[in-house]
Protein backbone atom coordinates (compact mmCIF):
# COMPACT_ATOMS: atom_id res chain seq x y z
CA UNK A 1 0.00 0.00 0.00
CA UNK A 2 1.37 3.40 -0.92
CA UNK A 3 2.30 5.65 1.97
CA UNK A 4 0.15 8.42 0.49
CA UNK A 5 -2.88 6.10 0.74
CA UNK A 6 -1.97 5.04 4.26
CA UNK A 7 -1.70 8.65 5.37
CA UNK A 8 -4.99 9.67 3.79
CA UNK A 9 -6.70 6.62 5.35
CA UNK A 10 -5.41 7.78 8.73
CA UNK A 11 -6.17 11.43 7.98
CA UNK A 12 -2.58 12.09 8.99
CA UNK A 13 -0.61 15.27 8.46
CA UNK A 14 3.03 14.93 7.40
CA UNK A 15 5.40 16.94 9.58
CA UNK A 16 8.80 15.75 8.35
CA UNK A 17 10.29 14.61 5.05
CA UNK A 18 7.11 15.18 3.03
CA UNK A 19 9.14 14.89 -0.17
CA UNK A 20 9.73 11.18 0.52
CA UNK A 21 6.08 10.21 0.94
CA UNK A 22 5.59 9.39 -2.73
CA UNK A 23 8.54 7.03 -2.78
CA UNK A 24 7.41 4.69 0.00
CA UNK A 25 5.15 1.66 0.15
CA UNK A 26 4.35 -0.66 3.03
CA UNK A 27 2.97 -4.15 3.39
CA UNK A 28 3.40 -4.38 7.14
CA UNK A 29 2.90 -2.21 10.20
CA UNK A 30 4.07 -2.31 13.80
CA UNK A 31 2.04 -0.59 16.52
CA UNK A 32 3.47 -0.06 19.97
CA UNK A 33 4.14 2.44 22.71
CA UNK A 34 6.93 0.33 24.03
CA UNK A 35 10.20 1.17 22.32
CA UNK A 36 11.92 -1.96 23.60
CA UNK A 37 9.18 -3.95 21.94
CA UNK A 38 9.74 -2.13 18.68
CA UNK A 39 13.44 -2.93 18.98
CA UNK A 40 12.55 -6.55 19.66
CA UNK A 41 10.09 -7.29 16.88
CA UNK A 42 10.08 -4.57 14.25
CA UNK A 43 11.28 -5.17 10.73
CA UNK A 44 12.94 -2.54 8.55
CA UNK A 45 10.23 -2.64 5.91
CA UNK A 46 7.36 -1.77 8.27
CA UNK A 47 5.66 1.48 9.16
CA UNK A 48 5.54 2.30 12.87
CA UNK A 49 2.36 3.50 14.57
CA UNK A 50 2.82 4.81 18.08
CA UNK A 51 1.30 7.06 20.71
CA UNK A 52 4.67 8.31 21.88
CA UNK A 53 6.03 11.53 20.43
CA UNK A 54 9.46 11.86 22.01
CA UNK A 55 12.66 11.97 19.95
CA UNK A 56 13.25 8.46 21.24
CA UNK A 57 10.64 7.17 18.81
CA UNK A 58 12.64 8.49 15.87
CA UNK A 59 15.90 7.14 17.21
CA UNK A 60 14.32 3.73 17.69
CA UNK A 61 12.94 3.80 14.15
CA UNK A 62 16.35 4.87 12.89
CA UNK A 63 18.17 2.04 14.64
CA UNK A 64 15.67 -0.54 13.40
CA UNK A 65 15.61 0.98 9.92
CA UNK A 66 11.94 1.97 9.87
CA UNK A 67 11.38 4.58 7.15
CA UNK A 68 8.07 6.10 8.34
CA UNK A 69 6.37 6.78 11.67
CA UNK A 70 2.78 7.81 12.38
CA UNK A 71 2.02 9.31 15.77
CA UNK A 72 -1.58 8.79 16.83
CA UNK A 73 -3.98 10.70 19.08
CA UNK A 74 -2.21 14.05 18.77
CA UNK A 75 -2.52 17.36 16.98
CA UNK A 76 1.13 18.30 17.12
CA UNK A 77 4.54 16.81 17.60
CA UNK A 78 7.35 18.40 19.66
CA UNK A 79 9.78 20.37 17.52
CA UNK A 80 12.78 18.30 18.61
CA UNK A 81 11.09 15.12 17.42
CA UNK A 82 10.37 16.71 14.04
CA UNK A 83 13.94 17.96 13.78
CA UNK A 84 15.30 14.52 14.51
CA UNK A 85 13.00 12.94 11.92
CA UNK A 86 14.17 15.50 9.35
CA UNK A 87 17.82 14.79 10.02
CA UNK A 88 17.38 11.00 10.06
CA UNK A 89 15.44 11.04 6.81
CA UNK A 90 12.39 9.42 8.40
CA UNK A 91 8.90 10.40 7.26
CA UNK A 92 6.91 11.57 10.28
CA UNK A 93 3.15 12.07 10.30
CA UNK A 94 0.60 12.81 13.01
CA UNK A 95 -3.10 12.02 13.31
CA UNK A 96 -5.82 12.65 15.87
CA UNK A 97 -7.10 9.14 15.31
CA UNK A 98 -6.71 6.62 18.15
CA UNK A 99 -4.27 3.76 17.92
CA UNK A 100 -7.14 1.27 17.74
CA UNK A 101 -8.89 2.99 14.88
CA UNK A 102 -5.68 3.64 12.97
CA UNK A 103 -4.67 -0.02 13.19
CA UNK A 104 -8.16 -1.25 12.39
CA UNK A 105 -8.41 0.88 9.27
CA UNK A 106 -5.02 -0.23 7.94
CA UNK A 107 -5.71 -3.87 8.72
CA UNK A 108 -9.00 -3.65 6.84
CA UNK A 109 -7.07 -2.25 3.88
CA UNK A 110 -4.78 -5.27 3.85
CA UNK A 111 -1.78 -4.07 5.83
CA UNK A 112 -0.32 -7.09 7.65
CA UNK A 113 1.22 -7.36 11.09
CA UNK A 114 5.00 -7.65 11.29
CA UNK A 115 4.55 -10.77 13.29
CA UNK A 116 1.84 -13.16 12.21
CA UNK A 117 0.67 -16.04 14.34
CA UNK B 1 19.82 21.48 36.04
CA UNK B 2 16.33 20.69 37.23
CA UNK B 3 16.90 17.04 36.48
CA UNK B 4 20.10 17.00 38.49
CA UNK B 5 18.23 18.60 41.38
CA UNK B 6 15.51 15.99 41.06
CA UNK B 7 18.06 13.24 41.32
CA UNK B 8 19.80 14.76 44.31
CA UNK B 9 16.45 15.30 45.95
CA UNK B 10 15.43 11.72 45.53
CA UNK B 11 18.76 10.66 46.92
CA UNK B 12 18.25 12.61 50.11
CA UNK B 13 14.58 13.39 50.50
CA UNK B 14 13.49 9.77 50.26
CA UNK B 15 15.64 8.84 53.22
CA UNK B 16 13.42 6.99 55.70
CA UNK B 17 12.82 8.40 59.17
CA UNK B 18 14.52 5.41 60.77
CA UNK B 19 17.76 6.43 59.08
CA UNK B 20 17.54 9.91 60.57
CA UNK B 21 16.07 9.40 64.05
CA UNK B 22 17.90 8.70 67.24
CA UNK B 23 16.47 5.37 68.47
CA UNK B 24 17.99 5.75 71.94
CA UNK B 25 15.27 8.10 73.04
CA UNK B 26 14.94 9.08 76.69
CA UNK B 27 11.35 9.34 77.89
CA UNK B 28 9.53 9.85 81.21
CA UNK B 29 6.31 8.61 82.74
CA UNK B 30 3.48 11.09 83.49
CA UNK B 31 3.67 10.53 87.25
CA UNK B 32 7.27 11.83 87.53
CA UNK B 33 7.84 15.33 88.87
CA UNK B 34 9.09 18.21 86.79
CA UNK B 35 12.11 18.39 89.11
CA UNK B 36 13.05 14.85 88.09
CA UNK B 37 12.72 15.84 84.43
CA UNK B 38 14.94 18.86 85.07
CA UNK B 39 17.65 16.50 86.40
CA UNK B 40 17.32 14.18 83.41
CA UNK B 41 17.66 17.11 81.01
CA UNK B 42 20.69 18.40 82.91
CA UNK B 43 22.50 15.05 83.19
CA UNK B 44 21.74 13.89 79.65
CA UNK B 45 22.33 17.36 78.17
CA UNK B 46 19.11 17.31 76.22
CA UNK B 47 16.40 19.93 75.83
CA UNK B 48 13.20 17.93 76.06
CA UNK B 49 11.67 14.48 76.62
CA UNK B 50 8.55 12.72 75.36
CA UNK B 51 6.14 11.49 78.03
CA UNK B 52 4.91 7.90 77.58
CA UNK B 53 2.37 5.72 79.35
CA UNK B 54 2.94 2.12 80.47
CA UNK B 55 2.52 0.89 76.87
CA UNK B 56 5.13 3.37 75.62
CA UNK B 57 2.43 5.35 73.87
CA UNK B 58 3.25 9.04 73.55
CA UNK B 59 0.92 11.10 75.75
CA UNK B 60 2.86 14.34 76.04
CA UNK B 61 6.16 16.17 75.83
CA UNK B 62 8.15 18.30 78.26
CA UNK B 63 10.74 20.80 77.09
CA UNK B 64 13.29 22.92 78.90
CA UNK B 65 10.91 25.83 78.45
CA UNK B 66 8.28 24.03 80.55
CA UNK B 67 10.92 23.51 83.24
CA UNK B 68 11.85 27.21 83.30
CA UNK B 69 8.17 28.12 83.64
CA UNK B 70 7.80 25.61 86.46
CA UNK B 71 10.78 27.10 88.30
CA UNK B 72 9.42 30.61 87.89
CA UNK B 73 5.89 29.56 88.80
CA UNK B 74 7.03 27.54 91.81
CA UNK B 75 5.48 24.25 90.72
CA UNK B 76 8.66 22.32 89.92
CA UNK B 77 7.70 19.53 92.34
CA UNK B 78 4.36 18.92 90.68
CA UNK B 79 3.71 16.02 88.35
CA UNK B 80 4.61 15.96 84.66
CA UNK B 81 1.06 14.96 83.65
CA UNK B 82 -0.33 18.23 84.97
CA UNK B 83 2.01 20.51 83.04
CA UNK B 84 3.21 18.65 79.97
CA UNK B 85 2.22 19.69 76.45
CA UNK B 86 -0.47 17.17 75.61
CA UNK B 87 -0.83 17.93 71.94
CA UNK B 88 2.31 16.33 70.58
CA UNK B 89 3.31 16.49 66.94
CA UNK B 90 4.86 13.12 66.08
CA UNK B 91 6.55 11.71 63.01
CA UNK B 92 5.66 8.25 61.80
CA UNK B 93 8.16 5.49 61.04
CA UNK B 94 6.93 5.50 57.45
CA UNK B 95 7.80 9.19 56.93
CA UNK B 96 10.77 10.39 54.91
CA UNK B 97 13.29 13.18 55.29
CA UNK B 98 10.98 15.32 53.18
CA UNK B 99 8.23 14.94 55.80
CA UNK B 100 10.73 15.71 58.55
CA UNK B 101 11.83 18.93 56.91
CA UNK B 102 8.22 19.97 56.28
CA UNK B 103 7.33 19.24 59.90
CA UNK B 104 10.23 21.34 61.15
CA UNK B 105 9.10 24.15 58.84
CA UNK B 106 5.48 23.98 59.94
CA UNK B 107 6.03 23.82 63.70
CA UNK B 108 8.61 25.71 65.69
CA UNK B 109 9.39 22.81 68.01
CA UNK B 110 12.92 21.61 68.54
CA UNK B 111 12.19 17.90 68.53
CA UNK B 112 9.63 15.43 67.24
CA UNK B 113 9.05 11.96 68.70
CA UNK B 114 8.83 9.15 66.14
CA UNK B 115 6.03 6.64 66.69
CA UNK B 116 5.03 3.33 65.13
CA UNK B 117 1.57 2.52 63.81
CA UNK B 118 0.31 1.98 67.38
CA UNK B 119 1.54 5.40 68.49
CA UNK B 120 4.35 3.78 70.47
CA UNK B 121 7.57 5.74 70.86
CA UNK B 122 10.46 4.37 68.75
CA UNK B 123 12.79 7.36 68.42
CA UNK B 124 13.25 11.08 68.38
CA UNK B 125 14.43 13.61 65.81
CA UNK B 126 16.12 16.95 66.41
CA UNK B 127 17.68 19.23 63.82
CA UNK B 128 21.03 17.84 64.90
CA UNK B 129 19.89 14.33 63.94
CA UNK B 130 18.89 15.60 60.50
CA UNK B 131 22.29 17.18 60.03
CA UNK B 132 24.15 14.06 61.15
CA UNK B 133 22.05 11.84 58.88
CA UNK B 134 22.76 14.07 55.89
CA UNK B 135 26.47 14.03 56.63
CA UNK B 136 26.40 10.25 56.90
CA UNK B 137 24.67 10.05 53.52
CA UNK B 138 27.22 12.38 51.97
CA UNK B 139 29.96 10.17 53.38
CA UNK B 140 28.37 7.24 51.62
CA UNK B 141 28.45 9.11 48.32
CA UNK B 142 32.11 9.83 48.88
CA UNK B 143 32.84 6.20 49.75
CA UNK B 144 31.04 5.10 46.59
CA UNK B 145 33.31 7.38 44.61
CA UNK B 146 36.44 6.06 46.28
CA UNK B 147 35.48 2.47 45.58
CA UNK B 148 34.78 3.34 42.00
CA UNK B 149 38.29 4.75 41.69
CA UNK B 150 39.73 1.56 43.09
CA UNK B 151 37.97 -0.56 40.51
CA UNK B 152 38.76 1.84 37.72
CA UNK B 153 42.42 1.47 38.58
CA UNK B 154 42.25 -2.31 38.71
CA UNK B 155 43.38 -3.53 35.28
CA UNK B 156 41.50 -6.80 35.46
CA UNK B 157 38.06 -5.32 35.65
CA UNK B 158 38.04 -2.90 32.80
CA UNK B 159 40.94 -3.89 30.60
CA UNK B 160 40.22 -7.50 29.86
CA UNK B 161 37.64 -8.94 27.51
CA UNK B 162 34.89 -10.81 29.29
CA UNK B 163 34.26 -13.04 26.31
CA UNK B 164 37.75 -13.94 25.20
CA UNK B 165 39.70 -13.14 28.34
CA UNK B 166 42.26 -11.31 26.23
CA UNK B 167 43.49 -7.95 27.35
CA UNK B 168 41.65 -5.28 25.50
CA UNK B 169 43.32 -2.46 23.67
CA UNK B 170 40.47 -0.03 23.73
CA UNK B 171 42.51 2.68 22.07
CA UNK B 172 42.53 0.42 19.03
CA UNK B 173 38.75 0.30 18.81
CA UNK B 174 37.32 0.97 15.37
CA UNK B 175 34.47 2.96 16.88
CA UNK B 176 34.32 4.83 20.15
CA UNK B 177 31.45 6.80 21.61
CA UNK B 178 31.48 8.38 25.05
CA UNK B 179 28.13 8.19 26.83
CA UNK B 180 28.78 11.46 28.56
CA UNK B 181 25.23 12.70 29.05
CA UNK B 182 22.54 12.00 31.61
CA UNK B 183 19.51 13.00 29.59
CA UNK B 184 17.36 10.00 28.73
CA UNK B 185 16.08 11.90 25.71
CA UNK B 186 19.52 11.56 24.17
CA UNK B 187 19.81 7.82 24.76
CA UNK B 188 20.53 5.94 21.57
CA UNK B 189 22.72 8.54 19.89
CA UNK B 190 25.72 6.26 20.18
CA UNK B 191 23.87 3.24 18.79
CA UNK B 192 22.55 5.31 15.92
CA UNK B 193 26.05 6.57 15.10
CA UNK B 194 27.44 3.05 15.39
CA UNK B 195 24.92 1.81 12.83
CA UNK B 196 25.93 4.55 10.40
CA UNK B 197 29.57 3.71 10.99
CA UNK B 198 29.06 -0.01 10.34
CA UNK B 199 27.12 0.69 7.15
CA UNK B 200 29.90 2.99 5.98
CA UNK B 201 32.36 0.17 6.59
CA UNK B 202 30.39 -2.08 4.30
CA UNK B 203 28.86 -4.21 7.04
CA UNK B 204 25.70 -6.03 5.98
CA UNK B 205 22.64 -3.90 6.90
CA UNK B 206 21.03 -6.76 8.85
CA UNK B 207 24.14 -7.24 10.97
CA UNK B 208 24.42 -3.49 11.48
CA UNK B 209 20.83 -3.49 12.62
CA UNK B 210 21.38 -6.26 15.15
CA UNK B 211 24.43 -4.49 16.52
CA UNK B 212 22.60 -1.16 16.71
CA UNK B 213 19.55 -2.58 18.50
CA UNK B 214 21.62 -4.39 21.12
CA UNK B 215 23.87 -1.37 21.60
CA UNK B 216 20.84 0.91 21.90
CA UNK B 217 19.54 -1.18 24.80
CA UNK B 218 22.93 -1.22 26.49
CA UNK B 219 23.36 2.51 26.01
CA UNK B 220 19.88 3.19 27.39
CA UNK B 221 20.72 1.10 30.45
CA UNK B 222 23.79 3.24 31.12
CA UNK B 223 21.73 6.42 30.93
CA UNK B 224 18.81 5.12 33.00
CA UNK B 225 20.52 3.04 35.64
CA UNK B 226 24.21 3.77 36.04
CA UNK B 227 23.93 7.32 37.34
CA UNK B 228 27.30 7.85 35.71
CA UNK B 229 28.88 8.16 32.31
CA UNK B 230 30.04 5.32 30.11
CA UNK B 231 31.46 4.40 26.75
CA UNK B 232 30.77 2.29 23.68
CA UNK B 233 33.66 0.52 21.94
CA UNK B 234 33.28 -1.43 18.75
CA UNK B 235 35.83 -3.64 17.04
CA UNK B 236 35.10 -4.71 13.50
CA UNK B 237 36.73 -7.98 12.49
CA UNK B 238 36.30 -9.80 9.16
CA UNK B 239 34.35 -12.63 10.81
CA UNK B 240 32.71 -10.86 13.74
CA UNK B 241 31.82 -7.57 15.35
CA UNK B 242 32.57 -7.02 18.97
CA UNK B 243 30.86 -4.35 21.09
CA UNK B 244 31.66 -3.38 24.62
CA UNK B 245 29.49 -0.95 26.58
CA UNK B 246 30.75 -0.01 30.00
CA UNK B 247 29.97 2.43 32.75
CA UNK B 248 31.41 3.27 36.12
CA UNK B 249 28.15 3.74 37.94
CA UNK B 250 26.01 2.04 40.54
CA UNK B 251 26.36 -1.46 39.19
CA UNK B 252 23.85 -4.29 39.30
CA UNK B 253 23.18 -6.09 42.54
CA UNK B 254 21.90 -9.27 40.96
CA UNK B 255 22.87 -9.69 37.31
CA UNK B 256 20.89 -12.91 36.95
CA UNK B 257 17.72 -11.21 38.08
CA UNK B 258 18.37 -8.15 35.89
CA UNK B 259 18.70 -10.42 32.86
CA UNK B 260 15.24 -11.91 33.43
CA UNK B 261 12.67 -10.77 30.94
CA UNK B 262 10.17 -8.38 32.45
CA UNK B 263 12.29 -7.53 35.45
CA UNK B 264 12.68 -3.78 35.70
CA UNK B 265 13.77 -1.17 38.17
CA UNK B 266 13.24 1.75 35.82
CA UNK B 267 11.53 4.85 37.20
CA UNK B 268 8.22 6.08 35.77
CA UNK B 269 9.65 8.89 33.65
CA UNK B 270 11.66 6.28 31.78
CA UNK B 271 8.59 4.10 31.25
CA UNK B 272 6.76 7.09 29.83
CA UNK B 273 9.39 7.19 27.11
CA UNK B 274 8.65 3.62 26.13
CA UNK B 275 11.51 1.98 27.97
CA UNK B 276 11.89 0.19 31.26
CA UNK B 277 9.75 -2.82 30.42
CA UNK B 278 12.47 -5.24 31.39
CA UNK B 279 13.26 -6.18 27.81
CA UNK B 280 16.72 -4.66 27.52
CA UNK B 281 18.90 -7.65 28.27
CA UNK B 282 16.50 -9.95 26.44
CA UNK B 283 16.85 -7.82 23.33
CA UNK B 284 20.63 -7.79 23.67
CA UNK B 285 20.68 -11.56 24.03
CA UNK B 286 18.41 -12.02 21.05
CA UNK B 287 20.40 -9.76 18.75
CA UNK B 288 23.88 -10.93 19.66
CA UNK B 289 25.57 -14.31 19.30
CA UNK B 290 27.39 -14.02 22.58
CA UNK B 291 26.57 -11.80 25.54
CA UNK B 292 28.50 -11.32 28.76
CA UNK B 293 27.54 -9.02 31.59
CA UNK B 294 29.72 -8.39 34.59
CA UNK B 295 28.95 -5.99 37.38
CA UNK B 296 29.94 -5.08 40.87
CA UNK B 297 27.72 -2.92 43.01
CA UNK B 298 29.27 0.52 43.14
CA UNK B 299 31.75 -0.31 40.40
CA UNK B 300 29.79 -0.17 37.19
CA UNK B 301 28.65 -2.59 34.54
CA UNK B 302 30.47 -4.06 31.56
CA UNK B 303 28.43 -5.53 28.73
CA UNK B 304 30.19 -7.36 25.94
CA UNK B 305 28.50 -8.63 22.83
CA UNK B 306 29.77 -10.58 19.89
CA UNK B 307 28.02 -10.61 16.53
CA UNK B 308 29.08 -13.21 14.02
CA UNK B 309 29.24 -12.12 10.41
CA UNK B 310 29.22 -15.52 8.71
CA UNK B 311 25.52 -15.24 7.98
CA UNK B 312 25.99 -12.02 6.06
CA UNK B 313 24.92 -12.01 2.48
CA UNK B 314 22.92 -15.25 2.61
CA UNK B 315 19.67 -14.03 4.05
Amino acid sequence: MKLTEILSELRAKVVANAQKVDQLEFERAAASDLMSEVLAIAKPDAILITGLCTPQVIRTADVVGIPAVVIVRRENVPAETIEMAESSGIVLAVTRMSMFEACGRLYAKGIRPIWEV
Amino acid sequence: MEKVLDRVQSFFLDMPVVEVMNPNVISVHPDRTLRQVKEILRIKRISGVPVVDSERKVVGIVSIEDIIKALEGGYIDEKVQDHMTKKVVCLKVTDTLKDIIETFERYSYGRFPVVDENNRLVGIITKNDVMMALLARLGLVYLHDERRKEVLESPDYFERSLITGESLDKSGADFFFPIDYYDINLAGIGASKLRQFLLSRGVDPETARRVAIATYEAETNVVIHSGSTGAIYCFVKPDRIFVRVEDTGKGIDNVELAMKEGYSTAPDYVRELGFGAGMGFTNMKRCSDNLMVVSKVGAGVVVEMEFRRDREGNK
